[in-house]
């Protein structure tokens, strides 16, 4: 890669990407989808979400794409903690 | 018995003790007010932070803390160009900050410090912080003096620790702000769940206290 790579997003190009992030996002949302690890390794399991995906992955550089990925997977895992111990203190 | 010697001499006793009881009471509650004024100066503020020498990035000149912003309040946070959405959230938070003390009178100022010396060069920092506030300085340096400041700043910084040129990586940090008042001291620090408003409240009080003292 050349010079390009190490010059940051501007705040174009950050709102352009978390946008495709979002949609991606959105579209595994609606497949249930948590990880989206799992549509690197089984990609028939998101047919429809993988055009969104690949726009995601091309406007965000590498290391945001990971990150946000891991996030997602945080996020929900953390949502998820939330609403038990909620339930949990319910009863 | 009854006689308007004794009547008056007890009403002047009578007036006499409250007049004592209430010059009392204010010279109590007026030595409570000091006291407590000096507790908290007592309890004393962290050690954090500290003076530092790094280079501006608008003009690529020496930047040191104890001549540029003495007199001068002003908020540091720790982060990178390459950082993918908390750092501008933050920054685009503390401008709005900014703004709001502005209109206050109160003028903040602002202050971006790489933990990512190795990417983030002069020009890169000066365009990263146009973008979110004019009076935004940004500061860069080198692996050294970076890592020393924000040492000072008890700021967790983490890189890869072998990285090749060009190679796109994230580093990661603490997320605060850092209030810091016109002698160079450590006032507070906000972190990422906090608001503008509640920040840019938290530093009007911080403002009046200091000018406060500074009249007695």
């Amino acid at each position: 890669m050349t010079a390009e790579s190490t010059k940051p997003p501007t705040r174009q190009e950050r709102q352009h990407c978390w946008k495709l992030r979002d949609e991606y996002f959105a579209c595994l949302d609606r497949l249930t989808i948590v990880d989206p690890v799992i549509v690197e390794k089984e990609p028939e399991k998101a047919k429809e979400c993988l055009e969104k995906k690949s726009k995601y992955e091309d406007a965000c550089m590498a290391s945001w794409v990971e990150y946000f990925n891991k996030r997602r997977v945080l996020d929900v895992k953390q949502r998820e903690y939330l609403e038990f111990s909620k339930q949990q203190s319910g009863k | 018995v009854f006689n308007w010697k004794s009547a008056a001499l007890f009403l002047g006793t009578g007036a006499g003790l409250l007049l004592y009881f209430r010059s009392e009471k204010e010279r109590v509650e007026k030595l409570r007010e000091e006291k407590s004024k000096e507790t908290v100066k007592a309890y004393g503020k962290p050690k954090i932070g500290g003076p530092f020498n790094l280079i501006n990035a608008e003009n690529g000149q020496r930047f040191d803390s104890t001549k540029e912003l003495s007199g001068k309040f002003y908020m540091v946070y720790f982060g990178f160009t390459h950082c993918p959405d908390i750092c501008p959230e933050e920054l685009d938070k503390m401008a709005e900050v900014v703004d709001m003390a502005k209109e206050k009178k109160e003028p903040l100022v602002p202050v971006f410090i790489t933990c990512d010396p190795r990417r983030d060069s002069e020009e890169i920092v000066k365009e990263y912080v146009k973008d979110f506030h004019p009076d935004m300085i940004g500061l860069t340096g080198d692996q050294d003096e970076i890592r020393k400041v924000a040492k000072s700043f008890r700021v967790y910084v983490s890189s890869p620790p072998s990285v090749e040129e060009g190679e796109d990586y994230l580093v990661d940090h603490s997320i605060f702000f850092y209030l810091m008042d016109p002698d160079g001291k450590f006032v507070d620090c906000y972190a990422k769940d906090t608001t503008a408003e509640e920040v840019a409240s938290s530093y009007e009080k911080y403002y009046k206290e200091y000018y406060n003292n500074q009249k007695k």
